[in-house]
């Protein structure tokens, strides 16, 4: 038995907003999070946003706005998503089951903000903003701080997450997304990597980002990686130093734990392959 | 708003949905999953109930052409959704199985029985999606549905199997008209 007292399926996001309003519901996308967890944890009205059309993705001038409730399994197809933002189309390509893909939605992995939760590292790479609606306002908070801990947000109990809205990157840009877990399907992370190098015309590396998920307590950007990364043509050294650098960062900020000792060479062993397949360029360009 | 009005002081909801091609019009309570529903609700137990967390794949249904775990839907969703299980899978009013079903027995791709029903709706999913899965696009529409008996090997080959024989009809009844 699930404890769910009440479900109510709006038209619109004006009612929905309205209905939000009162503060005692909660927002219901694909379920796949909140289903399993609405056993035994006390009573909740339901608010289905399936009848929102909350789904679209939209390009515009710079920017690229996928709607919350789009789904892994239209990340995966979607071709603006795809082509402009290949790195949340691995990561949503990744999540979990073909079922839990066909259900599960954009908004409901970053509003649930595990720690784990993979399409947040390809957010952070695009510089992502989650645009926040409530009945009387609406306002717009960079992912990076729409998460404030693990499984905590900034969002109001009256508030929708409507849409996402990414940067694309600068062309020539050379990504690669690696996922670390104990076996390949159903396969919750142990650690994520979302890397993006940017090059210059002549082979050097002129920016990068580099974002890490289940590292930290809350995914993000390590942009003392990106620093050392900067303005330099990519090696084998050079990578296998931001890798340690990387395991440096997340032994000083987790502290050590009974993980450390297996998590260390493995965070920097990820991240020097993540790098040496973005720089091969045969992972994705973009 | 779709529901009635009073659906915020009542525990449940009136739905209209397709099962298995037959239109049905009903009242659900709003705290029972699909899963629930369609066994203990209709009495269509093909539908299994494993794990109820999405892990195990048991309970996959085909909702509007594509798979998803009735464990993780709330039966007042089903609101205008094409819906199929196990139980409409075998031609109407003809004899025989389905060639999914078929080529499941003759593989060997059964042993106990239980997560058949799921691998099932699984394979035709995929074969809605494209009609000639390579092994590792099988592999990938399957690994939402574990099994503990059979084991893998003899479910791919039933996969390839029952590929190899569709014809267009097979498929028809399956396709959702919302998409
Ligand atoms: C078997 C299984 C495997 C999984 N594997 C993975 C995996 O590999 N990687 C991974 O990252 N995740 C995984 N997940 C977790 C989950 O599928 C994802 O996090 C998914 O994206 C959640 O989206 P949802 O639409 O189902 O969210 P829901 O369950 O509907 O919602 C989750 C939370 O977000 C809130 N919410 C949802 N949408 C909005 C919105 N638009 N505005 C405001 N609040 C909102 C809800 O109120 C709830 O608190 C797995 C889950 C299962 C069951």
């Amino acid at each position: 038995m699930i404890d769910v007292t009440t479900y109510i399926r709006p038209g619109s996001l004006e009612e929905a907003l309205d209905v939000l309003a009162s503060g005692e519901f909660t927002p219901l996308a694909g379920g796949t999070d909140l289903i399993p967890h609405a056993r035994g944890r006390g009573p909740r009205k339901m608010l289905d946003l399936s009848g929102l059309s909350l789904d679209r993705v939209t390009r515009t001038a710079s920017s690229i706005e996928v709607g919350a409730c789009a789904t892994h399994s239209e990340l995966c197809r979607d071709a603006v998503v795809t082509k402009a933002l290949p790195l949340l189309s691995k990561a949503a390509a990744l999540v979990g089951t073909k079922q839990v893909r066909n259900r599960g939605t954009l908004g409901g992995n970053v509003v649930n903000a595990s720690p784990c939760a993979d399409t947040v590292p390809a957010l952070l790479n695009h510089d992502a903003v989650a645009v926040l609606v409530s009945k009387d306002a609406r306002r717009k908070v960079p992912v990076e701080a729409f998460i404030t801990g693990p499984y905590a947000t900034c969002i109001g109990p009256n508030e929708l997450l409507t849409s996402i809205v990414c940067e694309p990157l600068e062309k020539p840009t050379f990504v690669s997304f690696l996922k670390l877990g104990r076996r390949q399907a159903v396969n919750i992370s142990r650690m994520s990597l979302a890397v993006c190098l940017m090059m210059d015309g002549k082979g050097s590396i002129k920016g990068a980002r580099v974002s890490a998920g289940a590292v930290f307590p809350v995914a993000r950007r390590m942009r003392e990686v990106e620093r050392l990364l900067a303005g330099e043509s990519p090696s084998k050294r050079l990578f296998a130093e931001a890798g340690a650098l990387a395991a440096q960062l997340m032994v000083k900020e987790s502290g050590v734990r009974w993980s450390t000792p297996y998590k260390r060479p493995v965070l920097a062993a990820l991240l020097e392959r993540a790098l040496a397949e973005a720089a091969s360029g045969n992972f994705g360009e973009q | 708003m779709k529901g009635p009005q009073d659906s915020a002081t009542v525990a449940r909801v009136q739905v209209s949905f397709r099962l298995n091609g037959v239109s049905f019009r009903k009242r659900v309570p709003v705290d029972w999953t699909l899963l629930r529903y369609l066994r203990e609700g209709l009495g269509y137990y093909g539908t299994k109930c494993g794990c109820e967390i999405g892990d195990c794949g048991a309970c996959t249904v085909l909702y509007d052409g594509v798979a998803l775990n009735a464990c993780l839907i709330l039966a007042p969703q089903v609101d205008g959704v094409d819906i199929w299980t196990i139980e409409g899978v075998a031609p109407q009013g003809e004899r025989g199985l389905h060639p999914v079903q078929q080529a499941f027995v003759e593989r060997g791709a059964v042993h106990c029985g239980f997560c058949t029903p799921g691998f099932v709706m699984s394979t035709i999913a995929l074969f809605l999606e494209t009609r000639n899965p390579s092994r590792q696009e099988i592999k990938e529409a399957l690994a939402g549905n574990l099994c503990r008996c059979t084991g893998y090997i003899q479910i791919l080959d039933a996969v390839k199997t029952a590929a190899s024989r569709l014809r267009d009809r097979d498929l028809k009844k399956f396709v959702s008209r919302r998409r």
